[in-house]
């Protein structure tokens, strides 16, 4: 893994070409101007179990130039046929450490998120996007080099019971740590000259999980590729494939699809 | 070290700013879109490639250097470079002069004796307007107090170079 990682990284840095850090499966360690709001919607979904999806509406908001927000919320057919409204989340990012210079900088930021769901506990994945109640917290470096971008985070993860009296099973680990390296490469345009011009970046995640006290596992990776469009409308598509994992989970080779709209100095 | 501060017959027309940590377009609109905020920004061009704005002030309104540095911290990135263009009248400068202008002092450091006249650029040496490294070498080597500090008593000071 650390390997791969440090292949990739001397891989795309000799290729001198750009980079982005607005990742898709993970957040980076830079924030959202103050003042800024996005306002997203993700869809995800896969055939692990016949066909299920997952939509999440999300907002987000710079409050201030080291301090960001999000409030999601989650529905989907994951665990009955009809889609139903799970649950919600709300994430708070905290930048503390900002090494600035022309084209590159390092930053480090704090993260914590808490999670609202309704849904029954039938899996071990600690999962705050939907299936679980729990909070996390966690801590994120990035690193631009010129336009590739390199990210690492760990995080802690804590289930709770769900509401409407879902318990949290006894036979199930409640923490789990989280770890992510995620690499991004802006490859159009190569000369910036006008904010029209479309952006593309490409992307390869790694994303594990580890539950504490247990020898329960999973590492998935998620290539995705992303279109900027007149710097306000962002669109992903991501295809996440599990390299391997001996935990029970219902979200395993998804897809992802998300749209987000950028405004700015919205108050 | 002090010498007396003259009312300059100074128009500041134009600053241009690189801003370093830049990474993408819609940074840099978030950031072009918070320097137009401000009242006495008339216009606001980028040059998306270097990562640097050029900025057009309005005739009439005091233009305040830190409330540019503000709105570019606010949007999650530092000034690297700013160089204030002024528009002098026959003025006379050397090594520790300052000029007033809209209530802050404008000083001179490591320039030649000279008469500025027309349009000229002046880069500004103050902290968070250059990268950390340089304000610290410079904080460093000089006798000025009031570069540290940025204040002379109680108005605020910004230093330029030729």
């Amino acid at each position: 893994m650390k390997r791969l990682t440090i292949l990739l990284g001397l891989l795309t840095a000799s290729l001198g070409i750009s980079a982005q850090e607005l990742y898709v499966a993970t957040e980076p360690a830079s924030n959202m101007p103050k003042n800024g709001l996005a306002l997203r919607i993700s869809q995800e979904g896969g055939f692990q179990n016949g066909y299920q999806s997952r939509t999440i509406p999300e907002m987000m908001y710079g409050l201030d130039k080291n301090l960001m927000v999000h409030a999601s919320a989650y529905l989907s057919n994951f665990f009955q046929n009809n889609y139903k409204m799970e649950g919600w989340s709300t994430y708070a990012k905290y930048r503390f450490l900002s090494i600035d210079s022309t084209n590159r900088h390092f930053r480090g930021a704090v993260y914590a998120k808490y999670s609202s769901s309704n849904n029954p506990i039938d899996f071990q994945e600690i999962n705050l996007e939907g299936n679980n109640s729990g909070w996390q917290t966690g801590v994120v470096f990035t690193q631009l080099l010129h336009k590739l971008a390199l990210s690492a985070s760990v995080n802690y993860n804590k289930a709770l019971d769900n509401r409407d009296a879902q318990l949290f099973p006894t036979n199930f680990a409640d923490e789990s740590l989280g770890y992510t390296f995620s690499a991004g490469l802006l490859t159009y345009p190569k000369v910036y000259r006008d904010y029209k011009q479309t952006n593309i970046n490409v992307y390869l995640e790694f994303l594990g999980k580890s539950n504490l006290g247990r020898n329960e596992n999973l590492m998935d990776v998620a290539p995705a590729v992303q279109f900027i469009i007149n710097s306000k409308l962002r669109i992903d598509v991501s295809q996440r494939f599990q390299l391997w994992g001996n935990m029970t989970r219902n979200g395993k080779n998804m897809y992802l699809i998300r749209l987000e709209y950028n405004l700015y100095n919205v108050f | 070290m002090m010498l007396l501060g003259i009312t300059a017959k100074a128009q500041f027309v134009k600053a241009e700013i690189q801003v370093s940590g830049l990474t993408c377009s819609m940074c840099q609109l978030a950031t072009e879109k918070a320097i137009k905020t401000l009242n006495f920004v008339s216009d606001i061009k980028p040059d998306l490639n270097k990562n640097i704005f050029i900025i057009t002030f309005k005739k009439d309104k005091a233009v305040q250097l830190d409330l540019i540095k503000k709105k570019v911290k606010d949007s999650g990135f530092s000034v690297s470079k700013l160089v204030a263009i002024f528009n002098f009248d026959q003025l006379k400068v050397k090594d520790d002069f300052h000029f007033d202008y809209a209530g802050s002092k404008y000083h001179f450091m490591d320039v030649p004796e000279k008469t500025l006249d027309g349009p000229v650029r002046l880069t500004v040496l103050d902290k968070d307007f250059i990268p950390g490294g340089e304000f610290k070498k410079r904080a460093a080597s000089t006798t000025f107090e009031c570069y540290r500090s940025g204040m002379m008593g109680k108005t605020r000071t910004y230093h330029v170079t030729l």
